[in-house]
């Protein structure tokens, strides 16, 4: 009797035992893709004149500065940046040009490293006496100094003085000004996620002052002081205001030959190759860092302080790092 | 009882634990001496700090503070012709009053605050967007990092390569802007929509070069913010624009406030691209200093203008700190 009431009441189709289903209502995002398409925009607009540059240096050799675009396609302006032969260019002007800006590149990304690493160490506990806080506004001052000023103030100094200004003797200085802050940040966001007990730990295990630094503190942190070093080659790479004041023909940077190559008003396809060259030079410039923080995030595995999101500054969580091996040797 | 007794155990438990939490937060004396001696730097820990400090804190103080100082100098100094230099260490402020009474200066400086003050305004709103749409609305931290990079790329190339790539091919007299504007009939070559060599130009094209400068520091504070307040005030009932104003804006103030620095300095104290997109027909501060400078060796009034120049930038600095306090946001 039971088991026919259980048939039937399970047999009756009750209403509310019917399973309705309806499609889950995802709901679409659409501010993510309104600010999609407003990002690859954006792009475009950082990147349209650049590539317009190159565009027009692949122009034969009846090429204008401005479009349309004057076929055949052609090499030429690229190949006049080589060859000296060719009469009426600037291939001599420029690969003097393009070696003393690597040569002062180099000691500026060395300089900036160096300063900047040294400066963070002093700073690297909280900042809290009062000398701190002016320590930290000097270096914020470098940052905000406008360069045309300081090349200017550099100047009178020197002229004053009697001694002679050079780019080796000033210009390079007033880049590395410049590039101490941007270093000096890099190097505060790597302490920042450092963690300091492996130093003591590596005390404690017996390694003296030097050693600690040596063979635990400069390993973790070296990253930083590449970044630092890039920040301080790309700054003096691409620089302009502050070296414009030290100008001198036998020792112009490529942004000095390039300047002055627009403002006599030689400006032909070949100075768009050049440009070309030069930020194709930069963005390698990065893309080396990139690989060189890859490389070393591999090498560190996933409990390394320094990833690069970390040093971005937007990791998700601190993975602090277990003692390195090496200390216990 | 039993109930009175177990709350009684309950009691010890936690007078016990407590002063076992006392024993444990407590150090080992000549550990904290330790420690102490280390944070406030004393016994060898100064001189340590010192030696590190040196090396940057002197380079800075002869190529950076000597320099500046001696512009301070110089405008107070009186201008020779025929002098060595063409200026004699006699004090005087001539060069102050002169470049007071000089409208062309005021001019100048107004207009260099005034697009200043535009491209701080074009690049908060341009960049916010951009910031906002990496930091909070691109899911993983791998996609956020390689777009990041690939909207940062530009800072490292030469603001002076992409000054000519600006004035030339893109908004020229017969620049692609024109064309298209032609080609759709929109506007034409003689009337541009972009006038080449002209402030609005100029102006443009540093937005263009600076605002990743704006873009970088916001990125930066608004991937802190926490998404989970943003969820919880929008299940409390926030619209869009409250959740934005009350819980996204006092978070992000700290990177505004440095992003809105940095564009405003970067742009007032601008020489390069001034000189390059708005040829001779634009003219800012620096064009100014140069003029005197290096076309007519007036070192002692191109120095007053300089002073003068960094004095607008301190002020205009400390304004927009006024919307956070920095040092403790940060």
């Amino acid at each position: 009797m039971i088991q026919a009431l259980v048939t039937a009441a399970t047999a009756e189709a009750r209403p509310q035992d019917a399973i309705v289903r309806r499609p889950i209502k995802q709901k679409r995002d659409w501010a993510k893709w309104g600010l999609a398409i407003y990002f690859v925009l954006f792009l475009v607009f950082l990147y349209a004149p650049m590539i317009l540059m190159g565009i027009l240096s692949f122009q034969g050799p009846y090429g204008q500065l401005t479009f349309p675009f004057k076929g055949p396609m052609g090499l030429d302006w690229w190949r006049a940046l080589i060859d000296e032969n060719l009469p009426t260019y600037h291939a001599a002007d420029i690969r003097i040009a393009a070696k003393n800006s690597l040569y002062l590149s180099l000691a500026a990304g060395a300089m900036v490293a160096f300063l900047s690493f040294t400066l963070s160490m002093a700073f690297r506990r909280r900042w809290r006496l009062r000398s701190d806080v002016a320590g930290f506004y000097l270096i914020m001052l470098a940052l905000m100094t406008p360069g045309y000023l300081l090349a200017v103030g550099t100047q009178l100094f020197w002229a004053k003085l009697g001694w002679d200004t050079s780019i080796w003797k000033t210009a390079l200085e007033a880049a590395v000004v410049w590039g101490i802050p941007f270093g000096f940040l890099v190097m505060i966001a790597v302490w920042n996620r450092y963690e300091k007990g492996v130093e003591e730990a590596a005390r404690d295990l017996g390694a003296d002052k030097k050693r600690t630094f040596r063979e635990v503190t400069l390993p973790l942190v070296w990253t930083g002081i590449f970044g630092a070093f890039l920040f301080g080659f790309t700054l003096a790479w691409n620089d302009y205001d502050r070296t414009i004041l030290f100008q001198n023909a036998a020792t112009d940077t490529l942004p000095l030959t390039i300047g002055g190559f627009t403002f006599t008003g030689a400006i032909r396809p070949d100075l768009y190759a050049l440009g070309t060259a030069t930020t194709l030079f930069s963005l390698f410039v990065i893309a080396l860092l990139l690989v060189v923080a890859g490389i070393r995030m591999r090498f560190a595995g996933r409990g390394a302080v320094h990833r690069v999101e970390e040093e971005l500054g937007v990791a998700e969580e601190l993975h602090v790092s277990e003692t390195p091996e090496r200390e216990a040797t | 009882m039993s109930s009175s007794s177990g709350g009684e155990r309950q009691q010890l438990d936690i007078e016990e634990l407590e002063r076992a939490e006392e024993v444990i937060e407590q150090k080992p004396p000549k550990a904290e001496a330790a420690l102490a001696r280390q944070e406030q730097g004393e016994k060898g820990g100064g001189w340590l700090t010192a030696a590190w400090a040196a090396p940057g804190l002197l380079f800075l103080a002869f190529y950076l503070i000597v320099p500046l100082v001696f512009i301070v100098l110089v405008s107070f100094w009186t201008y020779q012709t025929g002098a060595k230099f063409g200026f004699v260490t006699d004090w005087t402020f001539e060069n102050y009053s002169q470049v007071f009474q000089d409208r062309v200066y005021w001019d100048n400086m107004w207009s260099s605050f005034y697009r200043s003050l535009i491209a701080v305004f074009a690049s908060l709103l341009f960049g916010f967007p951009i910031a906002y749409f990496l930091a909070l609305k691109v899911n993983t931290l791998r996609n956020q990092i390689a777009l990041f990079i690939i909207a940062l790329a530009p800072f490292w190339t030469s603001s002076l390569t992409r000054s000519i790539a600006w004035t030339f091919p893109l908004t020229g007299r017969e620049g692609a802007i024109n064309k298209l504007g032609d080609m759709l009939g929109l506007w034409s070559p003689d009337d541009p929509l972009i006038e080449p060599l002209s402030a609005t130009s100029v102006t443009i094209a540093m937005v263009q070069l600076y605002i990743l400068f704006m873009v970088t520091p916001l990125f930066f504070t608004l991937s802190q913010v926490d998404r989970t307040a943003i969820e919880a005030a929008r299940d409390l009932g926030g619209n869009w624009w409250r959740t934005f104003r009350e819980v996204i804006l006092p978070q992000v103030m700290p990177g505004v406030v440095i992003g809105s620095i940095f564009v405003f300095v970067l742009t007032m104290g601008e020489y390069g691209t001034v000189r390059l997109v708005g040829g001779n027909a634009v003219t800012s501060v620096g064009t100014i200093v140069n003029s005197q400078v290096e076309l007519a060796v007036q070192y002692p009034q191109g120095a007053a203008s300089a002073v003068l120049l960094v004095g607008a930038l301190i002020v205009g600095v400390f304004v927009i700190t006024r919307f956070s306090n920095l040092r403790e946001d940060l």
